[in-house]
C-alpha cells in the first residue's frame, strides 16, 4: 500500500492528523497535490473502513458483497457525491457518515446497476487494511444480530475511535524504536486490572519501577492527547469534543 | 446463506456460543479493542481531566532507556508476536523498504551450528516459495539473522486459520465440502512440483479476508517442529489426528503423496464431525489408535451426513495408502464432482479391498487360505468368466448406448408426429447399429423426458420438430439427459428431410455410448447454475415470478440481479431478469423497464445466442413489446434448441392469439399442456381462445377447470367475469367481480375488470371513480393487452369538460402514436388508436386504424360493439360492414378448429 519508503511517508501521513475530515474530504478535490490528497483519503478509508464494513453486513449482505459495497460507498464518499447531501460545515463527522451510508444502502438499485463499474474500482486493499491492524473487536454475535444498523455504526465508530488512537501511539513508538515497550505496557491504558505485576515487567524490560511508572504516566497522557485529536476531527468545535467521547461511551455502554 | 451472513474470521467478532464472563469489562461493556482493552474505558480516558503534557512524548521517549534492541530481524521491524510452536515462533512483520506487512517464521531451537543444515533448510524453504498458486500462502523472503538462525517471511494471512474456524463449517458439508476441496487442488498442485506437506492440519491451513484457505508451511514442517534427533525418534513430523499410519512409523523413506491425502481426510473428518477421527489422552494414544483401528464411520457420529461424503472421508483415511486417493486431486475432483451432484468415484469399502487388508496384515495365513480356495476350479471357472464376461459387456454397452425418441413435432400445425417419429426412430436405430451396439425406442405418446426415459430404460432421449421454411424443411435435433440436460443439439434446412438421419448418426452414437456426459453437461451448464449462491438466487427469483403479483416481480428483479452480481456471465440470470421485468410492464406501464428488459434479453442472447431458455425469454421480452412476428420466431427457435418445453409452447399460444390466429393458438396451449404435468396451468389461456373463437360454452368449462384446480388463483375468476362482460351479461360479471374484490381489494387485475364493466355498461359515474383512482396509480396504465382500456383514454371519454377531454385524448394519442413507431404491426396498438380517434370524434382515421387492428390479428369483435369509446361512430355504415366481416371471420376460425373437440 506504501510505496514510498518510511519517514517522508509518516510526516505526510500526520499533517492530517489534526484535520477536520470534511475539510480533508472538500480539499481533496480541490488541492494542488493530488499526491497528498490521495494519501489522506486512503487514510480516511483505512481508518474507518470497520463501522462501515459492519453496517453493511448488518443490512443483511454476504461478505463479499459487503465488501464490494464498502468499497463503492468509499468511492462515492470520495468523489463528493455522498458528502454533499449534508453540511460538511455543521455537525459530526459520524452521524454525516452514518447518514451518508444510510443513503447510500437505501438506494440499492444504485447499488445494484453498479456491479459494472465496480470491478475496475478496486479502491480498498482489504488483506493490507487488516494487516495493518488485524486485532479485532470483541463484541457477541448474539449483541449484533439485535442492534439496528445505527446502533452497529455507532458501537463500531466508538471502538475504532478508540483504536484509533491506540494505533497511533503504537506508530508513535515504533518510529522512536519503542514499540516493544508499547507493546508491554498498552494493556495499563485503560485502567483495568493486569496480571503483570510492575517488578516483573521492570524485570523483563530492564528498567527501573520509577522509570517503568513515568513512562506509563506519560503514555497514558498522550493517549489521552491523541484521542481528544481524533475525537476533534470528527466534530466542528473543539467544544463538543467532551460530548462526543460521552455520546460513544453510552453507546458502547447501553451494549449489554 | 446463513453461514454467509457471520463474518468471516479475519473480520469476525465473537461466536454466539461465547462465555460472556471473559469479555465483560467491569464498568460493563462488552466492547473489546486491539489486545483485549475495554473500549470505554479508553474512551474514558479522553474525559480526564486536562493535565498538560510535561514534555514532547517524542523526546520523553527518545529519553527512555527500553529500546527494541532485538525486534528488527534483517530488513523486518517485528511488530508483534502472534503465535508459538514448538521450535519456531511467528510474528506480524514489517519489511521496512517496501513497508509491507508480513508473517515471519523463526526457527528457535534449531541447531545453527551445522552450514549444512541450514544450506538444506533454505533451499527446501525456496523450493516451497516457489509454489505459484491461488490457495498456498505464497513464501516472500527466505534469510537467516545476523545469529544464523533461519526464517522466512510470508503473507500475512488475515483470516487466521482454519483452527479456529472449525466450528463454522459444522453444520455446512457443502462449505467443508468446497474448502477442502480447493485445499486439495493447492496440495495436488504441489505434489506435481514434487513437494509434499507432510504436516497438514488446521493450524496450517490459513483464511484469507474472504475466508479463502491457503494452505502454509509447505515441507517446512520438520522445521518448526522436529526436537532433536533423540526425539525425532520417539515423536514424528506431523501432528497426531491428522498424520498417516506411515508417517507415524517415524520412516520418511516411504511418504507418497497419499500421506498428505490422508491428512486431508482427517481435516474433513473433523468440519463435518466436529473432531478429529482419532481421540485419545495423549499423542502417542493417537498414533496407536490411528494405526491399529479403522477410523469411526462419519455417519455414525453426524447422521445426516451425506453417504457419499462418508465414503470420500473413508477413502482418504484408508490405512494402506494404496487403497486411498492416489492424489490430492483425485480427492479434489471427486468432492467437485460430489458438490456438483454427480457421482463421486468412491465406493465404500468393498470386500475384495477388506480381504486384501487383511491379507496384508496376515500374509502367511492368507496364502494358505488362498491356495486351498484356488487349486480345484481355477480352470473351470477362468472358461465361465469369459463367457459371461462377454455377455455382460454386451448388456450393459446396449443398457448404455439407448436412447428414447420422443414424439417429434410439427411446428407448423403444433402437432405431435407419431409416424414420422416411428419411421425416424427405425432409420436411426438401423444407422446407429451400422456403427455399434445400441437400442432405439420409439415413444409414441409420452411427452414427458424424464417419464419416457424410465419407461423405456433408456440412458438418453431425442426429440425433433420440423417447420416449412421456403421450400425446405427445417429440421432440429435434441440429444438429451433424462434430466433435461442438453448433449446434442442440430437445426438444419434440407429439402429431403429423409436425409438427416445419416448425417447426424456417427456424432450421435459417439455420444450415446460415451459412458460419462458430466464433463461436457457441466461445460455447458450456466454459470448461474454452477455457482451454489447464484443457484439459490435464481431459484428464489423464478418461484417469485410464478406469485404473478407485482411485488413478487420487483423482489424477482431483485434477486436475479442479486445472482448477476455472483455470476455476471450467466446467460440464464440476465435471461430471467429481463423475463420478469418485462412481466412486470404487464402490470405496471414503465417503459424504461421495458427497455431493461429488452437490455438484459440482448446480454443473454449474447452470451447464449442457441439456448432454448434464453430464445424463450427473448419471445417473451418481444411479445410484450407487441413485436409479435420476432416473438413468434423466436418462441419456434426456442423450441427447436430446447427440450420439448409446456412454457416455450404456451409462449407460442400467447403470440399467435394476439396475432389473430386463436385456433392455431389453442393447438399450442394443448401440447403445452402435454408438455407440463402441472394441472389446470393452461385452462385460462384454452379459455380465452375459446371465448375468442365465439364458443362461449367450451371457454365457460375451460375456465371452470382453472377454478376447480386452482381457486386460490384469480385468473379463472376474472376470465369468467371477463366472458360475462362480453357476452353483455353486466350483472353476473359485475356481482363476480364484485366478490372477487371483496376476496383481494388490491387484486389489479380485478380492479380493471370492475371498471370495464361499469364502462361498457354505461354505468359511468362508478366507471369514472374506478378509472380515476386506477389512473392515479399507474398514469399510463391500463391497456396494454387484450383489449385492455387505457385508464386516461378512458377517463377522456367519461369527462364532461370538452377541454379536458381533448387534452386527455390527444395525449393518449401521442403515446400510443409513439407506441406504433416501435410496433407497427401490433393490433392492439391499433385498436387502440382506434378507439381514441373515435373518441375525438376523427370518424376516418378511426376507421382506418380499426380496419389495420384486423388485419394485423384484431379478433374482438365483442369488445368492438361494447365499448363506448366507439360510440361516435357506432352508426357509421363502415362501422358496422367493418364489423360484421369481422365477426365472419371469427365464425371461420371457429369452423376450422373443429379439430380439437375431434381429437
Amino acid at each position: 500500500m506504501k510505496s514510498e519508503p518510511g519517514d517522508r511517508d509518516t510526516l505526510q501521513r500526520s499533517r492530517f492528523k489534526t484535520t477536520h475530515w470534511t475539510i480533508v474530504l472538500s480539499s481533496a478535490k480541490t488541492s494542488d497535490a493530488p499526491e497528498i490528497a490521495r494519501k489522506a483519503q486512503t487514510e480516511l478509508c483505512r481508518a474507518y473502513w470497520r463501522p462501515v464494513f459492519a453496517t453493511i453486513c448488518r443490512n443483511g449482505h454476504s461478505v463479499a458483497d459487503a465488501q464490494d459495497l464498502t468499497q463503492d460507498f468509499f468511492v462515492m464518499l470520495l468523489n463528493g457525491s455522498l458528502l454533499s447531501l449534508a453540511d460538511p460545515s455543521r455537525g459530526r463527522f459520524r452521524s454525516l457518515l452514518c447518514a451518508a451510508l444510510q443513503n447510500f444502502l437505501s438506494d440499492k438499485r444504485r447499488a445494484a446497476f453498479r456491479k459494472t463499474d465496480r470491478g475496475r474500482m478496486r479502491y480498498v486493499p482489504w488483506d493490507d487494511w487488516i494487516a495493518e491492524a488485524p486485532s479485532q473487536l470483541s463484541i457477541y454475535g448474539r449483541e449484533l444480530q439485535n442492534s439496528s444498523p445505527e446502533r452497529i455504526f455507532d458501537v463500531r465508530w466508538a471502538a475504532t475511535i478508540a483504536e484509533q488512537a491506540l494505533q497511533r501511539l503504537s506508530e508513535e513508538c515504533e518510529r522512536r524504536g519503542r514499540l516493544r515497550m508499547f507493546t508491554a505496557l498498552s494493556k495499563f491504558l485503560s485502567g483495568e486490572r493486569v496480571d503483570t505485576s510492575y517488578p516483573s515487567l521492570s524485570a523483563s524490560l530492564g528498567v527501573s519501577e520509577t522509570t517503568l511508572k513515568r513512562v506509563l504516566h506519560q503514555m497514558r497522557v498522550r493517549y489521552r492527547a491523541i484521542l481528544r485529536e481524533e475525537v476533534a476531527r470528527t466534530v466542528s468545535n473543539p467544544a463538543e469534543i467532551d460530548d462526543e467521547i460521552r455520546y460513544l461511551c453510552a453507546a458502547l455502554a447501553s451494549e449489554q | 446463506m446463513n453461514d454467509e451472513q457471520s463474518f468471516p474470521p479475519g473480520l469476525s467478532d465473537l461466536p454466539l456460543g461465547s462465555d460472556q464472563h471473559d469479555l465483560r469489562c467491569r464498568c460493563g461493556s462488552l466492547v473489546r479493542v486491539a489486545s483485549g482493552l475495554c473500549a470505554s474505558c479508553l474512551l474514558r480516558r479522553g474525559l480526564e481531566s486536562s493535565e498538560a503534557a510535561s514534555e514532547d512524548f517524542d523526546a520523553f521517549l527518545a529519553s527512555v532507556d527500553v529500546p527494541d534492541r532485538d525486534w528488527r530481524l534483517g530488513q523486518y521491524r517485528i511488530l508483534e508476536e502472534i503465535g508459538r510452536g514448538g521450535m519456531g515462533v511467528i510474528y506480524r512483520a514489517r519489511h521496512i523498504p517496501s513497508q509491507r506487512v508480513v508473517a515471519l517464521k523463526r526457527v528457535l531451537n534449531y541447531h545453527g551450528d551445522s552450514q549444512e543444515t541450514l544450506v538444506r533448510f533454505q533451499r527446501e524453504a525456496r523450493a516451497a516459495a516457489s509454489l505459484d498458486h491461488p490457495n498456498i500462502l505464497p513464501i516472500y523472503d527466505v534469510g537467516a539473522t545476523e545469529d544464523r538462525l533461519p526464517f522466512f517471511t510470508m503473507k500475512f494471512a488475515t483470516g487466521g486459520s482454519l483452527l479456529g474456524a472449525t466450528k463454522a463449517f459444522r453444520d455446512s458439508p457443502r462449505r467443508a465440502a468446497k474448502l477442502i476441496s480447493s485445499v486439495a487442488f493447492a496440495v495436488g498442485h504441489a505434489h506435481e512440483q514434487g513437494i509434499l506437506h507432510r504436516d497438514l492440519k488446521p493450524g496450517n491451513i490459513l483464511l484469507d479476508a474472504r475466508g479463502e484457505p491457503l494452505v502454509s508451511d509447505f515441507g517446512l514442517a520438520k522445521w518448526l517442529e522436529a526436537g532433536s534427533d533423540l526425539t525425532r525418534t520417539l515423536t514424528v513430523f506431523g501432528t497426531p489426528g491428522y498424520i498417516a499410519p506411515e508417517q507415524a512409523d517415524g520412516t520418511t523413506a516411504n511418504l507418497t503423496p497419499a500421506t498428505d491425502v490422508y491428512s486431508l481426510g482427517a481435516i474433513l473428518f473433523e468440519l463435518l464431525a466436529g473432531r478429529p477421527p482419532f481421540l485419545g489422552e495423549h499423542a502417542l494414544a493417537v498414533l496407536r489408535q490411528a494405526a491399529e483401528n479403522d477410523p469411526p464411520k462419519l455417519r455414525s457420529i453426524v447422521p445426516k451426513i451425506s453417504r457419499d461424503l462418508e465414503t470420500i472421508c473413508a477413502r482418504c483415511l484408508q490405512r494402506e495408502p494404496e487403497l486411498r486417493y492416489a492424489s490430492a486431486a483425485a480427492l479434489a475432483e471427486d468432492l467437485e464432482r460430489w458438490l456438483e451432484g454427480r457421482p463421486i468415484t468412491a465406493r465404500p469399502i468393498s470386500i475384495p479391498a477388506r480381504v486384501y487388508r487383511w491379507a496384508r496384515r496376515s500374509p502367511a495365513l492368507a496364502g494358505a487360505l488362498a491356495i486351498c480356495l484356488a487349486g480345484a476350479g481355477v480352470l473351470a471357472g477362468r472358461q465361465v468368466q469369459n463367457w459371461k464376461l462377454q455377455k455382460e459387456v454386451r448388456k450393459s454397452e446396449l443398457a448404455k448406448n439407448s436412447v428414447t425418441i420422443l414424439p417429434f413435432l410439427d411446428l407448423d400445425t403444433a402437432s405431435a408426429q407419431p409416424r414420422w417419429t416411428e419411421n425416424f426412430a427405425k432409420e436411426f436405430g438401423k444407422a446407429l447399429s451400422a456403427i455399434g451396439p445400441a437400442r432405439v425406442e420409439a415413444s409414441a405418446n409420452a411427452t414427458e423426458l424424464k417419464a419416457a426415459t424410465r419407461e423405456f430404460k433408456t440412458r438418453s432421449a431425442l426429440f425433433g420438430t420440423r417447420r416449412q421454411v421456403g421450400n425446405k424443411t427445417r429440421l432440429s435435433i435434441q440429444l438429451l439427459t433424462p434430466d433435461g440436460d442438453l448433449l446434442f443439439q442440430h437445426v438444419v434446412d434440407l429439402s429431403n428431410p429423409a436425409e438427416l438421419t445419416r448425417s447426424v448418426a456417427p456424432a450421435l452414437f459417439q455420444l450415446i455410448s460415451a459412458s460419462d456426459w458430466s464433463a461436457s453437461i457441466a461445460a455447458n451448464r450456466d454459470p448461474g447454475l454452477r455457482n451454489e449462491q447464484a443457484r439459490e438466487f435464481l431459484a428464489a427469483g423464478r418461484e417469485l415470478t410464478f406469485h404473478y403479483r407485482v411485488s413478487d416481480f420487483e423482489r424477482a428483479i431483485h434477486c436475479f440481479e442479486k445472482a448477476l452480481l455472483l455470476e455476471p456471465h450467466s446467460a440464464l440470470g440476465h435471461a430471467y431478469l429481463a423475463s420478469s421485468a418485462a412481466a412486470h410492464t404487464h402490470y405496471l406501464a414503465d417503459p424504461s423497464l421495458l427497455t431493461y428488459a429488452q437490455r438484459e434479453a440482448e446480454e443473454a442472447s449474447r452470451l447464449a445466442p442457441n439456448s432454448g431458455d434464453v430464445l424463450r425469454v427473448l419471445a417473451g421480452v418481444n411479445y410484450q413489446r407487441g413485436l409479435f412476428r420476432a416473438a413468434l420466431e423466436d418462441g419456434l427457435r426456442s423450441v427447436e434448441t430446447g427440450a420439448p418445453d409446456g412454457k416455450s409452447a404456451a409462449l407460442l399460444g400467447m403470440v399467435y392469439e394476439d396475432i389473430g390466429r386463436p385456433d392455431q393458438a389453442l393447438r399450442w396451449f394443448e401440447l403445452a399442456k402435454r408438455f407440463d404435468a402441472r394441472a389446470g396451468e393452461y385452462e385460462c389461456h384454452i379459455g380465452d381462445c375459446w371465448t375468442s373463437l365465439g364458443d362461449d360454452a367450451k371457454a365457460r368449462m375451460a375456465y371452470r377447470r382453472s377454478i376447480d384446480l386452482h381457486p386460490e388463483r384469480s385468473q379463472g375468476w376474472i376470465s369468467t367475469a371477463r366472458l360475462d362482460l362480453l357476452s353483455a351479461d353486466f350483472a353476473s360479471a359485475r356481482s363476480l367481480s364484485r366478490e372477487l374484490r371483496s376476496h383481494d381489494p388490491e387484486d389489479l387485475e380485478g380492479t380493471r375488470l370492475a371498471a370495464q364493466i361499469e364502462f361498457f355498461s354505461r354505468n359511468f359515474d362508478e366507471a369514472q371513480k374506478l378509472y380515476a383512482a386506477l389512473e392515479q396509480k399507474d398514469p399510463d396504465g391500463g391497456g396494454s393487452f387484450y383489449g385492455g382500456i387505457g385508464y386516461k383514454s378512458a377517463l377522456g371519454r367519461l369527462t364532461d369538460n370538452a377541454a379536458r377531454k381533448v387534452i386527455l385524448l390527444q395525449e393518449c394519442l401521442g403515446k400510443e402514436f409513439a407506441q406504433l413507431g416501435l410496433a407497427p404491426d401490433n393490433p392492439d396498438v391499433l385498436y387502440r388508436i382506434s378507439a381514441v380517434e373515435s373518441s375525438l370524434g376523427k370518424t376516418e382515421p378511426a376507421l382506418e386504424h380499426l380496419q389495420s387492428a384486423i388485419k394485423a390479428g384484431w379478433t374482438d369483435y365483442r369488445s368492438l360493439s361494447l365499448d363506448p369509446r366507439f360510440d361516435p361512430i357506432a352508426d357509421n355504415v363502415r362501422f358496422q360492414a367493418i364489423l360484421g366481416k369481422l365477426k365472419l371471420r371469427v365464425e371461420e376460425l371457429s369452423k376450422a378448429t373443429k379439430w380439437v373437440s375431434n381429437e
